[in-house]
């Protein structure tokens, strides 16, 4: 057929761009963390400087105290989309009149830039201009001030983050129960299972593979997080919302010490590799071995 | 990938690319645990990258 | 499909939509009362409507720079975007390129990196490395576009790869042998029926390239920065203008809801790397 270098000149400027943009940053990045850098510093030369930079990230206290509330958001988000999502999605599941009407309504929020997700929410909740604060301390007396708790801060974000992917939940676990066959359901309830054990032994096994594919794409979309939260409460108060990626924005990028910022850049990117690595291979490969 | 003949002591099925990668990962972990813990002992940095690289042949050998 | 009464159902659902429309109205909302009323108790209920933040957002000529520079850099980066990634996906294919399932593999994990730790890297390298001469990419729309492209080209090869395999091979092979030229049967033959695909591509990877924030925050100065980022210049810790900002968010929206509107049904299969037919 047709020569392979016509393939090759097809691919390459695809190729150049990805390498440019995202294997040499990485290469230099990684480049980077092995040396005191700050160009407004004393010496603003390049000095190698061993794992020096790496010996202050793990006793960074601010750095950490950002990973563990990292940790703790994408666990109540996550945990409380996946729940929330099968409860809609098995709640669709009937005939009733506007189906498709509410699942467009549905699906609005996920083509909302994350910025404005922000932006709506602090309108919603800052407590001068914003409806909630208003309404919960006219109905129940309850002060909520995302300024100064940091509890209400966190459970905001993750509130916030479940109002905007939630829906990506439903829709595909809707996608995953309309593909069920009926067979095994009517089977079941000749036999006389309940709904409970139909849930357990049946339905949660078959959509298991869809389950685990939207675990794991809400779990890396969660972990990087930023501009809402940037937009909310920007990290605050104390470090109550200041997530890895906001940590980066707001207190390693606006600081000049290159060196360090490319250690914690360099600390995160690992940490993001190893959890969804662990994921893939835990979750996903060993299913996909099993059917072939 | 081609399957390897003879099944490696890691639980999953790996091809060398896998267990170097795996062997960095681990280098990874143990040196920034390292860094935290042991070095303010006067363990030093270099114990731990010797037990890495061991660590990197053993695995990607008989993994 | 389980039996009950429907009107329960549309009644849950119609609560639900509620909970998922009110705070887009509540920003509407904002958006058109003068500053004076918004501290005032707050009502769902608008009696009036005031449209001055909007006419403020559009006299303001930093603002309407703003809003250039995200139309030109979303439309550069979806159409340099799809065109590559057409390419790229005709390539993978048709030829039988070594490698070519890792190299496919790979374009997907640049979408997967986080952003945030590649903004101090880039920042570097567009300041200090790529550059030629006085010129460099930092701070400029072509940079900008170069750089979206890090997570829009893996979405466009990822989506269009299904379109570009759906499209069968004995097509181009006749046109071959009717002695066309490669170009002519990628243009002629192949493009007319991608075109939905296509089409679908560039609308999604438009609205991506809008939405983004974070690296047109840290990697743009003034030439080059965009709506998104002029909406977080109005949260100050002084004294946000609350209707400016409200207003500014509707213009971003506005965009997004309109592509929303053409390309529903395949959003969710794009947002999950098409795991998932939505």
């Amino acid at each position: 057929m047709h020569s392979k270098t016509l393939g090759w000149i097809l691919l390459a400027p695809t190729l150049l761009i990805l390498f440019l943009f995202g294997v040499v940053p990485f290469i230099y990045v990684v480049f980077v963390s092995f040396h005191q850098w700050n160009p407004f510093g004393a010496n603003p030369n390049m000095v190698f400087n061993w794992a020096n930079n790496y010996r202050r990230v793990v006793f960074d206290a601010q750095f950490i105290t950002s990973l563990q509330v990292t940790a703790a958001f994408v666990f109540f988000a996550v945990t409380s989309q996946l729940i929330l999502g099968y409860a809609l999605a098995q709640a669709f599941m009937r005939d009733f009149p506007g189906k498709s009407f509410f699942r467009t309504i549905h699906t609005l929020p996920l083509i909302m830039a994350p910025i404005i997700v922000g932006s709506v929410w602090k309108l919603m909740t800052t407590p001068s201009i914003g409806i909630i604060p208003n309404l919960l301390s006219n109905w129940f007396g309850y002060d909520l001030n995302i300024g100064q708790s940091a509890t209400q801060a966190f459970i905001t974000t993750v509130v916030m983050d479940i109002w905007h992917w939630t829906p990506l939940v439903t829709l595909t676990m809707i996608a995953a129960l309309v593909s069920l066959p009926p067979d095994p359901f009517e089977q079941a309830q000749i036999d006389g299972a309940n709904r409970r054990q139909i849930f357990w032994h049946i339905t949660l096994p078959m959509i298991r593979p869809a389950i685990l594919a939207t675990l794991f794409i809400r779990l890396m979309d969660a972990m990087r997080t930023v501009d809402e939260v940037l937009m909310l409460t920007g990290g605050g108060p104390g470090s109550a919302t200041r997530y890895v990626g906001v940590h980066i924005f707001k207190e390693v990028f606006p600081r000049t010490n290159y060196g360090y910022g490319s250690a914690i850049s360099v600390v995160v990117l690992y940490l993001t590799i190893v959890v969804c690595w662990l994921m893939y291979v835990g979750l996903i490969a060993p299913r996909n071995k099993g059917k072939g | 990938m081609k399957p390897e003949r003879r099944p490696g002591f890691l639980p999953i099925q790996t091809n060398w690319f896998d267990r170097l990668f795996i062997s960095v990962v681990l280098w990874v972990a143990l040196s920034l645990f390292w860094l935290r813990f042991l070095e303010p002992l006067g363990l030093s940095i270099w114990i731990c990258v010797a037990i890495s690289l061991i660590l990197a042949a053993v695995i990607i050998r008989r993994g | 499909m389980r039996k009950g009464n429907p009107w329960l159902s549309v009644l849950f659902w119609t609560l639900i939509s509620l909970a998922t429309l009110f705070p887009i109205y509540w920003l509407f909302v904002i958006s058109v009362k003068p500053a004076v009323e918004l501290f005032s108790t707050p009502s769902i209920w608008l009696t009036e409507i005031y449209w001055q933040n909007y006419v403020d957002v559009l006299n303001n000529r930093t603002l309407r720079g703003y809003m250039v520079n995200s139309l030109v850099i979303s439309s550069g980066n979806a159409v340099l975007c799809t065109t590559l990634g057409f390419f790229a996906c005709y390539a993978l294919s048709r030829f039988d390129l070594g490698g070519k399932e890792s190299i496919f593999f790979w374009t997907i994990t640049n979408r997967m990196a986080p952003p945030a730790v590649f903004l101090l890297p880039l920042f570097l390298l567009l300041t200090q490395v790529y550059r030629v001469g006085d010129f460099s990419l930092a701070d400029t729309r072509i940079g900008m576009i170069l750089i979206y492209c890090t997570f829009n080209l893996p979405f466009a090869i990822w989506t269009l790869r299904p379109t570009l395999d759906g499209i069968p091979k004995e097509l181009d092979e006749a046109a071959y042998v009717d002695g066309a030229s490669p170009w002519k049967v990628i243009t002629e033959v192949v493009f007319p029926l991608a075109r939905p695909g296509l089409a679908v591509t560039l609308i999604l990877t438009w609205v991506f390239a809008w939405n983004e924030y974070l690296l047109a925050a840290t990697l743009t100065n003034f030439n080059a920065r965009t709506l998104t980022t002029g909406l977080s210049e109005y949260v100050t810790t002084t004294g946000t203008n609350w209707g400016i900002m409200a207003a500014i968010s509707v213009f971003t929206l506005i965009p997004a809801l309109i592509v929303f509107s053409l390309v529903q049904r395949h959003i969710v299969a794009g947002l999950t790397f098409g795991a998932v037919k939505g």
